[in-house]
């Protein structure tokens, strides 16, 4: 191997060089040895001690978990179609010269502002049955009937929680799809313009297309934040009422950290990295299929 | 831009319309938490909520202030964050840039690497990390908190770069190539201002999450005196459940900075953005 | 080799430290202090507190400022957490190669569960030559000791107590309650007058655990009650059962307490009593802390009803204080804190600023306001004094256990009672007897 051909092969290794070991010493090592506490029994101070798959066992027995999984698949689901639906809107919208639009874009996106603690705060003084606003406000419009304890009744408490979600999610995808729409071709589209097609076939035939590479990248957002979802559960309901609210990253903490069951924590976050990683090999694969066909 | 001449005035007014009923909603947590803020409980608990205030008091901005310590806490945030925002940033533009420009072998791999630990529920890593932190010597100080920071952040910044960086044109670089540059100054002189818009978004998402970091803190960190912004908060949430007004206040003074970021980068995203269109 | 490789080395170092060390030396500050730790060692102490409400937190900063007058040369680095945030971490504080010396702490099985894995300090020299086994009343000594050695130092405690609104009680011309059928009387007069009888904010559990602990103690008595928190008792046993079918459940059914008590954390639902809407709520005397300061002379107590006459007392009487963790690296300064926290002088301020009860007896007695002594009064009145339902009984159990009381809340009826049950006792056979095999 000559000179100049160990260097092109040597290059991107070095490039990756530090960033990859220090991912590897902060991130995936302490990873696989949690891997390796899903495992064990291990309450965070004494040595953890092997018990094989026992965590997993009592895992498929456990209803919460159950709970937790099923309402992180809720939040996927709404995440994978309102935010989308919803910021791809908005964004088309305001890409154009509406009056006021730098404004519009800038309202829309200040929740992202809001850290998610701060914006489970001021929900929650919203949802508050007595005297928050949504209430309030429905009592005096004369639909007192639809009041109700947002975030105390298992059967509204978690499309509560997810509709905050919701709320700061929508600028986000807004501003990726502004983003992308800004790289658009502009010949295809007056392209488009001559061969007379109308609003809508232009958007499905010529817009969505080209910003499809922003859509993959909002999807695996919005899974990666649907699946890590935490803090807007942990300040407003931590999971109740009786973890009919609970979603797999708390109940997870809960158990590592306020039950001292570091392996069963470890064993709930196995499985959402399963899930995780399911998405993932879904999304590489198109990658793969892309880049060997293109 | 993209598409002005295709929606007759009509259609225009009606989506005028419908975006700023939109937006109308969207503003009215903020605009109830800006109100809340210069109240006082006690107006809120008697008169109620849609009550016109009776009074405007700045108390609640002092009480916080004063309270939950901000005026140490606030520096400290600083420290951490600007920090760790630049270090990831500077690695993972590195890393998207070889994922990008270069095949190579084990490519795939990088990238499922740094995709799949932002898939991970970051609270597990909590106590492998305080050990590691604790080992290396570093524990209660602000390095094992930008530490993890920067490293943890690394995955999502590298994925959203790479992604970028994929859609500029190769033969810019090949160009650059043929004129002798090396990959690093391609990298710097062509990758970097060109992704700028990229970097723009990342940055603000970035600092936000950094920022408003508290469990990694928690752990991390033993003394008040170098403890962020998100201790103090916690602090006037502790037993204060009640008392909406002096944690609204905190939180929108803790606010302030990513608000200051966010416009900051808005304008640097858009100068960003045009020259990104003119390639 | 290359140009490339060239410019990579120095960017790699630059790198790397930018991520470990630069942020240290900015901070040049903040690292004195572990530079002096490493230099002389005795003359700092550390010390992380979880009083951050204002009125502790201003007691804690004084007190410390106090000990650093008496020893001029002494440096105590004391943080402040969040109460809630504390106790995880606590976690990392005592596995860390650098533990605070001083902590605060709860007694009982928390502090237990610590001793036990060998994180705490043995104390007991410091118990010996501060003369605490003869100033500390035996109750306090035994929370302290575990196999014959010292390990924590409860500094004050506080009771448990229905509270009710003095107004609204005068107004209906009501007596205060000694016995269960009274208490139901009270509940049905106010009832009937448009008040709710009880006020309860369970948004975080533990308002109803209240509930359990009191309704088991006064039925069952303290015996069973501490059997069933240490998993030696079944929860799916009759006794319990009667508990939540007769007394508990009948309370929920009849409107005595506030609608969507779930909605509410237990400070938000105060409003609900000072403003005359509900009257009573069963809680410890820090609600004195968070009630609104214009009406707090409209509040007073009563000791939560017997029901069964021939059962001992027992209360809930939540004892908090200090320990050391066992490595602490300035375990000698340490000590003199610790030896300050329990002197006289600062349980004296304690009772004073902050209407605790003390543990010292060398406090004399007048330094307690009227409602201190009526509160000492009704503990001085019990069999038994327990801690709580999440100290008493291990965290697991207690998540669970609460858990099941907001599920059984939301729907008393008999059928999801043994449902509840029958779950809580599926949870403790797991966890008490997974800890009988270690």
């Amino acid at each position: 191997m000559n000179k100049a051909k160990l260097r092109t092969t040597l290059t991107p290794y070095l490039f990756l060089a530090v960033p990859v070991i220090i991912y590897m010493i902060w991130v995936i090592g302490p990873m696989f040895y949690s891997f390796y506490l899903s495992l064990t029994k291990w309450d965070g101070f004494s040595a953890p001690q092997f018990i094989g798959l026992a965590n997993f066992r009592r895992l498929i027995t456990d209803p919460v978990f159950y709970t937790s999984l099923w309402n992180n698949l809720e939040w996927i689901a709404v995440f994978m179609t309102i935010p989308i639906v919803m910021g791809l809107f908005i964004a088309m919208s305001l890409n154009r010269d509406i009056p006021g639009s730098k404004f519009f874009k800038a309202c829309f996106f200040a929740p992202m502002v809001l850290s998610l603690v701060v914006s489970g705060l001021v929900w929650s003084w919203l949802y508050n049955p007595g005297s928050g606003l949504i209430n309030t406000v429905l009592r005096q419009v004369g639909l007192g009937d639809l009041a109700r304890g947002w975030l105390s009744e298992p059967e509204v408490v978690m499309e509560a929680v997810i509709t905050v979600a919701v709320w700061r999610q929508v600028g986000y995808v807004m501003v990726l799809y502004l983003a992308g729409l800004q790289s658009i071709d502009r010949n295809l589209i007056d392209a488009s313009h001559v061969d007379g097609a109308n609003a809508v076939q232009r958007f499905f035939n010529v817009i969505l297309p080209q910003l499809a590479p922003v859509t993959v990248v909002v999807i695996v957002i919005s899974i990666i934040d649907s699946l890590r979802a935490f803090d807007l559960v942990s300040v407003m309901t931590r999971g109740g009422p009786f973890n009919s609210s609970s979603v797999l990253a708390n109940y997870m903490y809960i158990q590592a950290f306020n039950n001292y069951r570091m392996g069963y924590g470890a064993a709930i976050s196995v499985v959402l990295f399963m899930i995780s990683a399911a998405f993932i090999v879904f999304y590489l694969t198109r990658i793969v299929r892309e880049e060997t066909n293109g | 831009m993209a598409d002005t001449r295709s929606f007759s005035p009509t259609m225009r007014a009606v989506l005028f319309a419908l975006i700023s009923i939109l937006v109308l909603i969207w503003l009215v947590p903020l605009v109830v938490a800006f109100i809340t803020s210069f109240r006082t409980n006690e107006d809120i608990l008697t008169n109620g909520f849609l009550a016109l205030p009776e009074t405007i008091s700045l108390q609640s901005f002092a009480d916080a202030w004063s309270r939950g310590n901000l005026d140490i806490y606030l520096p400290n945030s600083f420290i951490i964050t600007i920090p760790s925002l630049f270090g990831t940033l500077a690695l993972s533009s590195l890393a998207a840039y070889a994922l990008a420009r270069f095949k190579f072998k084990g490519r795939l791999a990088f990238y499922f690497l740094f995709v799949g630990g932002t898939m991970l529920p970051f609270q597990i890593l909590l106590l492998p990390v305080f050990r590691l932190s604790d080992a290396l010597g570093i524990y209660d100080t602000y390095s094992a908190v930008i530490a993890i920071h920067i490293a943890f952040q690394l995955g999502f910044c590298t994925f959203v770069l790479r992604n970028y960086m994929m859609t500029v044109p190769i033969q810019l670089m090949e160009s650059a190539v043929l004129d002798g540059a090396s990959e690093l100054r391609i990298w710097w002189s062509i990758m970097i201002p060109l992704t700028v818009p990229a970097f723009a978004a990342v940055a603000t998402l970035e600092f936000t999450w950094i920022f408003n970091d508290y469990l990694w803190a928690l752990i991390l960190i033993r003394s008040s005196g170098k403890m962020p912004v998100t201790t103090g908060l916690a602090i006037l949430q502790g037993q204060y459940v009640q008392d909406w007004t002096v944690i609204i206040s905190g939180a929108l003074m803790a606010t302030i900075p990513t608000l200051f970021v966010f416009v900051f980068l808005q304008r640097y995203f858009i100068a960003g953005l045009t020259l990104g269109s003119s390639k | 080799m290359s140009r490339a490789l060239r410019l990579f080395t120095p960017l790699l170092a630059v790198f790397v430290l930018l991520a470990v060390f630069v942020p240290n030396d900015l901070a040049a500050g903040g690292q004195g202090e572990a530079a002096a730790e490493g230099e002389e060692g005795s003359s700092i102490v550390i010390y992380n507190s979880y009083m951050s409400d204002p009125e502790p937190r201003e007691f804690d900063a004084e007190v410390v400022e106090q000990f650093n007058e008496q020893n001029p040369d002494a440096e105590i680095v004391h943080s402040t957490v969040a109460h809630e945030d504390f106790k995880q971490a606590i976690r990392a504080y005592l596995t860390s190669s650098t533990p605070p010396d001083v902590m605060t702490w709860f007694a009982g099985n928390r502090a237990r569960f610590f001793i036990d894995r060998g994180l705490i300090m043995d104390i007991s020299d410091l118990w010996e030559e501060q003369g605490w086994n003869e100033d500390y009343p035996k109750g306090f000594q035994a929370m302290s000791t575990v196999d014959g050695n010292q390990y924590f130092l409860p500094t004050n405690y506080y009771w448990w107590a229905i509270y009710y609104n003095t107004e609204v009680f005068e107004e209906y011309d009501i007596e205060v309650p000694e016995t269960w059928d009274e208490l139901m009387d009270v509940a049905e007069e106010l009832k009937s007058n448009g008040v709710t009888p009880f006020t309860v904010g369970t948004k975080y559990r533990w308002t109803a655990a209240a509930w359990f602990d009191y309704l088991n103690m006064r039925v069952n008595g303290p015996e069973f009650h501490i059997d069933l928190m240490l998993g030696k008792e079944s929860y799916t046993d009759e006794r319990v059962k009667t508990v939540f079918n007769d007394y508990w459940a009948p309370l929920i059914e009849n409107d005595y307490f506030i609608e969507d008590p779930a909605s509410y954390a237990w400070a938000e639902a105060i409003p609900f009593m000072n403003n005359g809407e509900a009257a009573m709520y069963l809680m410890g005397d820090f609600i004195r802390d968070s009630y609104p300061e214009e009406d707090v002379e409209k509040l007073d107590f009563f000791r939560f009803p017997i029901i069964d006459p021939d059962v001992p007392v027992g209360e809930d009487a939540p004892t908090d204080g200090y320990l050391m963790a066992a490595d602490a690296q300035h375990a000698e300064l340490g000590k003199e804190l610790l030896a300050y926290f329990g002197s006289e002088e600062v349980q004296t301020k304690m009772a004073e600023d902050l209407g605790r009860l003390v543990t010292n007896n060398n406090v004399p007695d007048d330094v307690y306001n009227e409602n201190q002594i009526k509160g000492r009064r009704l503990l001085d009145g019990a069999d038994y004094v327990a801690q709580f339902y999440d100290r008493d009984t291990t965290p697991e159990m207690a998540d669970a256990g609460m858990d099941g009381f907001m599920e059984f809340w939301s729907d008393p009826t008999p059928e999801k009672t043994d449902e509840v049950l029958q779950e809580l006792e599926e949870t403790r056979q797991r966890l008490f007897e997974e800890d009988e095999e270690e």
